[in-house]
C-alpha cells in the first residue's frame, strides 16, 4: 500500500468506525469492542508499516486539495516523531478498548461510547499527522469536543456535567487562542504549511509578532495539557468513565499540548520569553500538581494531579531550550503514556470491584487482588522514578537538565531544588496510593466483595507495565532507536549525543533521584495519620481551587455581567429605543458635518414666496399639532392630520402636479375616514392619567423628548437645504419630463412614470399595499377591542332609549333613521363615483388620474355605501371579495410584466398605442393600461378589505348572537 | 413600439432594442415567481388544503431559478436587466452579482425549507390568517431586494419584505405577539423612513438612483460632506435592519413572539438583507467614506459581537437566546464591514451565507426542543438527550457550527476575519470574533447541557412533550437543512470562493457597472 494512502486511512478510519459504532444496536458490547480494536489495530499495522520508509527517506507525506482558496490542503506529515505519537495514539488505544468492554456496564449506551471514543482517536491522531496548521487546530478543537462528550457520557451525573463543561470552555478558549496563533505565525511566514514554518524559525523569532504569536500559541498548549494556572480542569474531568481518563486525559488529549510545544520547540524555543512563560508555567505544574497529589481522596484524583506534575515536568524540560531537555521530554512524554495508563486502569479495576475510589475507605486489598496490586505497584514505582523502570531514566535525565544553567535567572537557578521537591513528593503520593489501598487495614464497609478482574481486562496493565519494565531495564535495545528517530525528526542535524543507559556512575543526578526517593518516603511516614483522616484537598491551599475561582468568573462573566449588561444596555421598553435611535440619527447626520464643511448656501428670503411660506407655516403647525394632540385627543389630531394633508396636495398644485394632487386628496379622505372608523375602538384615557400634577421627572423628560425632536427636525431640514441649495445634478427627472409622451405614450408626467419608466417601483408598492391590507385584515380578525368600547356609543344608547320610552316607536328606529336624506343621497352616488373612477382610470395615461387614482375613488364609493346603509345591507346586495380583487390585481401586473417575455422585452415593458372607440373617442391603449388595471383592482382591494375590517368589527357582536338564535330555531 | 402618428422620436436613444434574451429573466424571475404565487394563494385562500403545496411549488421554482441565476453568474458576471425596456438609469435595473444571487439563493433555500416545516406547524388558523400569502410576498421582497441594482427599488422591497414580516409576526395575535409587533413596526418603520429620507437626499447629489450610475458618479464627488452624511445615515439605516449595536432592541423585543418557523425564517433571513444592504451601499457605493467610518463600524461591530452574545448568556428561554446570537452574529459580518478587504469581505459574506442557514436551523430545532420537551424555556426543558438522541445530535452539531468550532460550518468564516483582521493590524476585532465564538460556545453548552444532559428528575414535570403529530417531518426538514451546514463545514471550498468572487465583485465594481452599462458607459 502506498504509503500516502495509509496515512490518509490513518485519520479516515477511526471516523468512519465511529459513523459505525453509532448505529450499533445498544446491546452489542462485543461487535463495539471488535469493531472499535480492529480501528485501532489498523493504526498500529498502517503506522508500523510507514515506519522503516521514515527511517529511510524522512518524513511520509500525502496531500489531498481541500481548500486551495484558503491556502489550506488536507495535509498530512508523518515524520519519527509523529510516528512515536501515532504508534502511543494507537496501541494505547487498543488496549483501552479491550479494558473498556469489561469496564463499561452493559446499562450504558455502548455505541455513544465507542463512536465518541474513535472519533477522538481519529482527531488525535490528526492533530499529530497534521501537515498544515490550520487543519491541526481544527483536529485540536475536535479533541476538546470529543473530549466534552466523553467527560459527560454518564450526563445524567451533575459532576460529570460540570466537569465536561469546565474541560469545554478551558479548552475551548484554548483552541480559539491557538487558531489566533496559528493565523499569525502563518501571517509572519506566509504560509501555514508545516515544513515551510519550521523552516522558517529564525524568520518567527526575529518578528514584531513573535511574542504575541507564541503567547496566544502558549495559551493552547497549557491549556490542553493542563499547566498551570489553567490545570484545574483535569481533576473535574475525572468523572469521566474510567477508559476515557485513562485514553484521554492520562494518555493522549493532555499530551498534545506538550506535543505541540515539542513539534514548534525549534522554531519557537531558545528566546527568553519562551523560558519564562513556558518555563515559570512547567515548574508551578510540576511542584503544585505534585503537591496537590498527595492531598487526594479519591485514586482518579490522585492520578489527575499527578499528570499535571508529570506534564509540567515535561513543559520544563521544554522550556530549557536545550535540545537534551528535548530528548528527555519526548521520553518521558512515553514512559509518562504508559506507567500513567496503566495505573488509571487499576484505578478503574479498583472502583469496579470495589465501588469506591476513596483511599480513606480502601484498604488491604493485596489480598484479594494480588496480581492488580502487584502491577499498580510497579507502575507506581515508575511513576515515583524507581530504578530499573522507565520513569526512573527520563526523570533522572530531567534532573541532569535541571542542574545546566540555561538562561541565568532565578527559574534557573531554584530548577534544581524543585526538582528534587516535586519527584519527592511524587514519592509521597506514589508510596499512598500503594499503601493505602493494598495495604493496611480490611475495610469492613465496601459496597461490593472485591475479587480479582478478568484476565482480560487485567490484561492491559499487564502489557504496559511489561513494557515499564522492559524500557526500565535495556532501553537502548527497545525504544532507543524509536526515540533516535523522533529526536532527529524534530532536531534534524542539531541532535546532540545521549546515552539511554541505567548506569552513568555516581552522579549528581542520581544522588539526587536517592533524595528524593528516600525524602518521599519520609514525608509519607510523617503524614500517614494524617492522610489517614484529613479532609479532600492540600492544607491550606483547599480553599483556593481552581474549580471554585472558575466557577466564580463564569458566573460573574456569564450571568450576572451578562444581566447587568442587558440592563443598562438594552431594554424591552419602546420609548427608550426610538429616543436611541434618533439620538443616533442625529449623531450620525452630524458627525460629517463637523469634519467637513457642508457648503451651505448663504440662506436668502424671497418674498415672492410668502403666500406659500405661509401655507406651509399651516402645515407645520398642523402636523406639529397632531403629534402634540396625538396621545389624547385623537379627534383633534386627526384634524390636524387631515390639515397637513391638504397642505401637501396644495403644494403639489402649486408645482404644477396636479395629478399628484388628485391621488395625495384621494389618499387623504380615505386614510381620514378609515381612520374614524378605527377611532371608536380605541380604549378611552384612562382617569389615572387625567390628573395635572405631571411629576418633576416626567415634565424633564418630556422636555429632554422635545430638545431631541427639535434637534432632529432641524437637522432634517439643515441637510435638506444644503442638499437642495447644491448645484443641481442633471437628474433623470428631467429625462422624465422630456420623454413621457414620446416614450411613454402618455402625457400625465407621474402616471406615465408609476406605471411606465418607474412602473416596477408601483409593481413593489401596489405589492406593499396589498400586504399592508392584508396584515389589518388579520389583525382585526382576532381584535378584542377594549372593555370600554365594547358597549354601543352614547348617542345610540341614548337614541335607543328614548325609543323606548315612547310607545310608537320600537328600539333602534331613530338610530335607522338618522341622516335618512344625506343616506339615500350617499346610496345614488354609488353609480356616480363608479364612472368618474372610470374617468379617471381611462383618462389616466395622458390627465390626471390613473389606475391608482381610480381605485382609491372607487373604494370611496364603498365606503359611502357601508356609511350609509350599514354593513349587512351593503354585503346582502353586493358581493365584496376584496381578498380576491388584491389576488387578481397583483396577479394582472405580474402577468402584464411577463407578458413581455414573449416579445423578447424585458420586464413590464409597454406596448402602446391610441384606440378609436365608438361614442368615447380615441384612448390610449398601453398595454400599461392592463398593468393600472392591475393596480386600480389592488387598490380597491386593499381598501375595501381595510374597510370591511372596521364594519365587520361592529357586526361580529350582532353574528353572533344571529346565529346562535338560529341555531335555537332548529333546535 | 408604436408611437402616435406623426411624432418622430428617436427611440434608440432611450431604449434597449435589442431583444432580451431569455437568460435576462432569469435576474427578475425570484421575484415575479413568488409574486405571481401569493396573487394566486390569497385568490384561493379557502383552499387551504393546498395552501403548502402551492407555496411548495412557487418557492421551488424560485430556488431554481435562483440557482440557474448563481451559475450563471459565477460563469459570466453580473447579470442586468432594466425594466420596461428603457436604458438605465432611466429605468429601474435589476442587476444580480454574485452577492446576490448567492444571498438570494441561500434565502431561497431556507424558505423552502421553513415552508415544509409550515406545513405541520401551522395550523388552520394560521393558514386562514395568510401565511402562506405572507410567506410568499415576504420571499419576494427579500429576493427583491438582493437583486435589485435601483436604490430606490431598494427601499420598495424593504418595505414589501418589512410589511410582510410584520403581518406574519402577529400571526394569531397572541398578547406578547402584538407587544412585539408593536415595537417591531415602529422601529423597522422608522428605519426604513431614514432610508427613505436619505435616498431623497442622495437623489439630490446625484440626481439619479441607479447604483451602478452612482457608482460611477461619485468618484467625481469623493470625500465631500454630502457623501459622508449619506454614508453615515445608510450605515444607521441598514445597521438598524441588521440589528447592530446600539440600534437592536427590536430583534430580542419581538423574535421569541411568533410561531417557530416565521421566527425562524426571521433569524435567518432579515437581518442578512440590512447586512447586504450595508456591504452594498458601503463597500460598492460609497469605499472612501466606509474607510473613514471603519473605525467606528469597528467598534459597532466589536460591540454588536460581544454584548450580542452577552444577552445570550442572560436568557432562559431558548428562543431570547438565539435572537441574541443572531445579533452577535451580524456583529461577526459587520467585523468583516469594517475591515474592508477582500478576506475580510469575503469572510462576512461567507458568514452571512452560514449564519442564514445557521440560525433558521437554531430556531426549529427550538421549535422541535419544545414540541419534545414541551418548553422553550431552560428552566423546564430536560432529558432530550435521553428521549431524542437524533435531536441531541442534530443539536450538537448546531452548536458546534453556531460557536464556529469544526466540524460546523462558523469555522471557516472565522478564519477568514481573524486572517484578515490580523494582517490589518486589528487585534482587537480579531479578540472580539474569537471571543464571542467562545462566549457561544459556553451559552450554546449551557442549552445543551441542560435542555439536553440534564435528567428530568430534576426538573419539575410541569414541561410535557406537546407533539401530537410524528414529529419525522421536522426531523426530515432540520436534517435537510444540517446538509450544507455539514457540507460548509466539511468541504467550504465552493462556498470560499463564491465568497471570494462576491466581495471582489464589490470592491472592483467594473463589471457591475460594465453589466449594467454595457459599451463602456450609456
Amino acid at each position: 500500500m502506498a504509503k500516502d494512502t495509509s496515512l490518509i486511512l490513518m485519520i479516515f478510519l477511526p471516523f468512519i468506525g465511529s459513523a459505525m459504532a453509532a448505529f450499533f444496536p445498544s446491546n452489542a458490547r462485543n461487535a463495539e469492542a471488535w469493531l472499535a480494536g480492529a480501528v485501532t489495530v489498523c493504526g498500529l499495522v498502517l503506522a508500523s508499516m510507514c515506519y522503516p520508509a521514515i527511517v529511510a527517506e524522512g518524513p511520509v507525506r500525502a496531500q489531498i486539495e481541500w481548500l486551495p482558496t484558503l491556502g489550506l490542503n488536507f495535509t498530512l506529515r508523518m515524520d519519527g516523531f509523529a510516528w512515536l505519537f501515532a504508534m502511543l495514539v494507537s496501541g494505547i488505544g487498543f488496549l483501552v478498548v479491550l479494558y473498556a468492554r469489561y469496564y463499561m456496564s452493559p446499562e450504558d449506551p455502548i455505541p455513544r461510547f465507542y463512536a465518541f471514543f474513535l472519533a477522538f482517536m481519529g482527531a488525535m491522531l490528526g492533530i499529530v499527522l497534521s501537515g498544515n496548521l490550520i487543519l491541526l487546530v481544527v483536529f485540536w478543537e475536535l479533541t476538546s469536543i470529543f473530549s466534552f462528550l466523553l467527560i459527560g457520557y454518564w450526563y445524567h451525573n451533575a459532576n460529570a456535567r460540570d466537569g465536561a463543561r469546565m474541560a469545554l470552555t478551558v479548552t475551548g478558549i484554548g483552541g480559539l487562542c491557538l487558531l489566533a496563533g496559528v493565523l499569525l505565525i502563518g501571517h509572519i511566514v506566509g504560509s501555514y504549511d508545516l515544513d515551510v514554518v519550521l523552516a522558517s524559525g529564525d524568520l518567527i523569532r526575529s518578528s514584531d509578532l513573535y511574542l504575541p504569536a507564541l503567547i496566544l500559541f502558549l495559551l493552547g498548549a497549557l491549556t490542553k495539557s493542563a499547566q498551570f494556572p489553567f490545570h484545574f480542569w483535569l481533576p473535574n474531568a475525572m468523572a469521566a468513565p474510567t477508559p476515557v481518563s485513562a485514553y484521554l486525559h492520562s494518555a493522549t488529549m493532555v499530551k498534545a499540548g506538550v506535543f505541540l510545544m515539542a513539534r514548534f520547540w525549534p522554531v519557537l524555543a531558545g528566546t527568553y520569553e519562551w523560558f519564562w512563560i513556558v518555563g515559570f508555567a512547567g515548574m508551578a505544574s510540576l511542584l503544585l500538581g505534585a503537591y496537590f497529589a498527595i492531598f487526594q481522596r479519591d485514586i482518579k484524583g490522585l492520578l489527575a494531579y499527578s499528570t499535571i506534575s508529570h506534564l509540567g515536568l515535561i513543559t520544563l524540560l521544554l522550556s530549557l531550550g536545550s535540545p537534551l531537555g528535548l530528548i528527555a521530554a519526548i521520553f518521558h512524554m512515553t514512559n509518562h503514556a504508559t506507567f500513567k495508563a496503566s495505573l488509571f486502569m487499576a484505578a478503574g479495576i479498583i472502583d469496579h470491584e470495589t465501588g469506591t475510589r476513596d483511599m480513606q475507605r480502601l484498604g488491604g486489598l493485596f489480598r484479594f487482588m494480588p496480581f492488580t496490586a502487584t502491577l499498580a505497584m510497579v507502575a507506581s514505582a515508575a511513576m515515583a522514578g524507581v530504578p530499573l523502570l522507565n520513569g526512573f531514566l527520563s526523570k533522572e535525565m530531567f534532573f541532569a537538565e535541571a542542574i545546566e544553567t540555561h538562561a541565568d535567572s532565578i527559574l534557573d537557578r531554584v530548577a534544581p531544588y524543585v526538582a528534587v521537591l516535586a519527584s519527592a513528593f511524587a514519592v509521597t503520593y506514589s508510596i499512598r496510593f500503594i499503601h493505602g489501598v493494598f495495604f493496611g487495614k480490611l475495610p469492613d464497609d465496601l459496597p461490593r466483595e472485591p475479587h480479582e478482574p478478568p484476565f482480560l481486562m487485567r490484561f492491559p496493565i499487564q502489557l504496559l507495565v511489561l513494557t515499564c519494565l522492559v524500557v526500565g531495564i535495556v532501553p537502548g535495545l527497545t525504544i532507543g532507536p524509536f526515540l533516535h528517530t523522533a529526536v532527529t525528526s524534530v532536531l534534524g542535524l542539531a541532535t546532540p549525543e545521549y546515552s539511554l543507559a541505567i548506569w552513568h556512575g555516581v552522579t549528581l543526578p542520581l544522588l539526587m533521584s536517592f533524595l528524593a526517593l528516600l525524602g518521599g518516603a519520609l514525608l509519607y511516614l510523617l503524614l500517614k495519620n494524617y492522610l489517614a483522616h484529613c479532609e479532600e484537598g492540600p492544607p491550606y491551599f483547599r480553599q483556593l481551587k481552581g474549580q471554585r475561582i472558575f466557577e466564580r468568573v463564569m458566573v460573574a462573566v456569564s450571568w450576572r455581567g451578562a444581566r447587568f449588561l442587558e440592563n443598562r444596555l438594552g431594554t424591552r421598553r419602546l420609548q427608550p429605543q426610538l429616543r436611541l435611535l434618533v439620538a443616533v440619527a442625529l449623531i450620525a447626520a452630524a458627525w460629517p458635518l463637523y469634519h467637513m464643511s457642508f457648503g451651505l448656501a448663504a440662506f436668502s428670503w424671497n418674498l415672492d414666496d410668502a403666500v406659500f411660506s405661509g401655507l406651509w407655516a399651516i402645515g407645520i403647525f398642523c402636523a406639529v399639532g397632531a403629534a402634540y394632540q396625538a396621545k389624547f385627543h385623537r379627534l383633534v389630531a386627526l384634524i390636524f392630520l387631515g390639515g397637513a394633508g391638504l397642505v401637501t396636495c396644495t403644494t403639489f398644485v402649486w408645482f404644477s402636479a396636479p395629478d399628484l394632487a388628485v391621488t395625495q386628496l384621494l389618499v387623504e379622505i380615505v386614510t381620514t375616514v378609515l381612520i374614524l372608523l378605527g377611532l371608536r375602538w380605541l380604549p378611552k384615557r384612562s382617569e389615572e392619567f387625567q390628573t395635572d400634577a405631571i411629576r418633576m421627572a416626567a415634565r424633564l423628560r418630556r422636555y429632554r423628548d422635545l430638545a431631541i425632536a427639535v434637534a432632529a427636525g432641524g437637522g432634517m431640514t439643515l441637510v435638506a437645504y444644503a442638499v437642495m441649495t447644491r448645484a443641481a445634478p442633471p437628474t433623470i427627472a428631467d429625462y422624465f419630463l422630456e420623454k413621457a409622451y414620446t416614450e411613454g405614450g402618455g402625457r400625465n408626467v407621474v402616471n406615465v412614470i408609476l406605471v411606465d419608466f418607474r412602473g416596477f417601483d408601483t409593481f413593489g408598492e401596489i405589492t406593499v399595499l396589498g400586504i399592508v391590507a392584508l396584515t389589518v385584515f388579520s389583525l382585526f380578525r382576532r381584535f378584542r377591542p377594549a372593555p370600554d368600547s365594547v358597549e354601543s356609543p352614547e348617542q345610540q344608547r341614548v337614541q335607543n332609549a328614548t325609543d323606548e320610552a315612547r310607545p310608537d316607536r320600537t328600539a333602534g328606529e331613530t338610530v335607522s333613521d338618522y341622516l335618512l336624506i344625506p343616506a339615500v343621497i350617499m346610496q345614488w352616488l354609488f353609480p356616480v363615483i363608479i364612472v368618474l373612477a372610470a374617468y379617471l382610470f381611462f383618462r389616466g395615461h395622458d390627465l390626471p388620474g390613473g389606475g391608482f387614482a381610480a381605485g382609491v375613488a372607487m373604494a370611496a364609493a364603498f365606503i359611502l355605501q357601508y356609511l350609509a346603509a350599514g354593513t349587512r345591507w351593503v354585503e346582502d346586495r353586493l358581493r365584496v371579495l376584496p381578498l380576491n380583487w388584491i389576488g387578481f390585481g397583483l396577479l394582472l401586473a405580474a402577468l402584464v410584466g411577463m407578458g413581455s417575455w414573449l416579445f423578447g422585452y424585458p420586464f413590464l415593458t409597454s406596448h402602446s398605442q391610441y384606440v378609436e372607440l365608438p361614442l368615447i373617442g380615441s384612448i390610449p391603449v398601453a398595454s400599461a393600461i392592463l398593468f393600472d388595471l392591475g393596480v386600480f383592482s389592488l387598490v380597491l382591494g386593499a381598501t375595501v378589505l381595510m374597510l370591511i375590517a372596521f364594519a365587520h368589527q361592529s357586526v361580529r357582536r350582532l353574528r353572533a348572537s344571529r346565529i346562535a338564535a338560529a341555531e335555537e330555531e332548529t333546535a | 413600439m408604436a408611437v402616435e402618428p406623426g411624432k418622430i422620436v428617436d427611440v434608440t436613444a432611450a431604449m434597449i432594442t435589442a431583444p432580451v434574451t431569455a437568460t435576462d429573466w432569469l435576474v427578475i424571475a425570484p421575484v415575479v415567481i413568488p409574486i405571481l404565487f401569493g396573487a394566486l394563494l390569497l385568490m384561493f385562500r379557502h383552499e387551504m388544503r393546498w395552501h403548502g403545496i402551492v407555496a411548495l411549488i412557487g418557492l421551488g421554482a424560485m430556488v431554481g431559478t435562483e440557482v440557474a441565476l448563481l451559475l450563471h453568474v459565477l460563469a459570466n458576471g453580473p447579470l442586468s436587466m432594466t425594466m420596461g425596456s428603457w436604458l438605465p438609469p432611466f429605468g429601474i435595473s435589476f442587476t444580480a452579482d454574485a452577492l446576490g444571487a448567492t444571498f438570494a439563493l441561500t434565502s431561497g433555500i431556507v424558505a423552502f425549507i421553513c415552508a415544509i416545516f409550515a406545513i405541520r406547524d401551522i395550523n388552520v388558523s394560521g393558514r386562514r390568517y395568510g401565511f402562506y400569502p405572507f410567506l410568499m410576498l415576504l420571499m419576494a421582497g427579500v429576493s427583491g431586494a438582493f437583486l435589485t441594482g435601483d436604490i430606490f427599488n431598494l427601499y420598495v422591497w424593504f418595505e414589501v419584505f418589512v410589511i410582510s414580516s410584520f403581518g406574519l409576526l402577529i400571526l394569531g395575535s397572541e398578547k406578547a405577539q402584538i407587544d412585539g409587533a408593536t415595537k417591531y413596526a415602529i422601529l423597522n418603520l422608522v428605519a426604513t423612513t431614514l432610508f427613505l429620507i436619505a435616498t431623497g437626499y442622495l437623489y439630490g447629489t446625484f440626481g439619479t438612483l441607479n447604483m451602478a450610475d452612482i457608482a460611477r458618479k461619485a468618484e467625481g464627488l469623493r470625500g465631500t460632506a454630502p457623501l459622508m452624511t449619506l454614508a453615515s445615515l445608510y450605515l444607521l439605516a441598514f445597521g438598524m435592519k441588521a440589528a447592530a449595536f446600539p440600534v437592536n432592541f427590536w430583534l430580542p423585543a419581538s423574535y421569541h413572539t411568533p410561531r417557530i418557523v416565521t421566527a425562524a425564517l426571521f433569524g435567518g433571513l432579515l437581518t442578512k438583507i440590512g447586512v447586504y444592504a450595508l456591504l452594498r451601499t458601503l463597500v460598492m457605493l460609497f469605499p472612501v467614506e466606509r474607510s473613514v467610518l471603519a473605525d467606528l463600524i469597528g467598534w459597532v461591530a466589536i460591540l454588536t459581537m460581544v454584548l450580542g452574545v452577552m444577552g445570550a448568556l442572560a436568557q432562559s428561554d431558548t428562543r431570547r437566546i438565539f435572537g441574541f446570537l443572531v445579533i452577535s452574529g451580524v456583529g461577526v459580518m459587520l467585523a468583516g464591514l469594517a475591515l474592508g478587504t477582500q478576506t475580510g469581505l469575503s469572510g462576512a459574506i461567507l458568514y452571512a451565507v452560514h449564519s442564514m442557514l445557521v440560525m433558521t436551523a437554531l430556531y426549529l430545532l427550538t421549535g422541535m426542543m419544545k414540541e419534545l420537551g414541551g418548553s422553550f424555556s431552560l428552566r423546564e426543558l430536560a432529558g432530550l438527550y435521553r428521549s431524542t438522541p437524533l435531536l441531541t445530535a442534530i443539536a450538537l452539531v448546531l452548536a458546534l457550527a453556531v460557536a464556529g468550532l469544526p466540524p460546523g460550518s462558523g469555522l471557516w468564516p472565522k478564519v477568514l476575519l481573524v486572517k484578515a483582521s490580523l494582517e490589518a493590524n486589528q487585534w482587537a476585532l480579531a479578540g472580539a470574533v474569537l471571543l464571542s465564538g467562545f462566549l457561544t460556545t459556553i451559552a450554546l453548552g449551557r442549552v445543551f447541557i441542560l435542555a439536553f444532559w440534564r435528567d428530568r428528575e430534576a426538573s419539575a414535570p410541569k414541561a410535557q412533550a406537546t407533539n401530537t403529530a410524528s414529529p419525522i417531518l421536522g426531523y426530515g426538514v432540520l436534517l435537510a437543512l444540517m446538509v450544507p451546514i455539514v457540507v460548509l463545514g466539511v468541504y467550504p471550498e465552493p462556498f470560499i470562493k463564491i465568497a471570494d468572487i462576491a466581495a471582489s465583485g464589490l470592491l472592483h465594481n467594473a463589471g457591475y457597472i460594465s453589466a449594467v452599462f454595457p459599451v463602456g458607459g450609456g
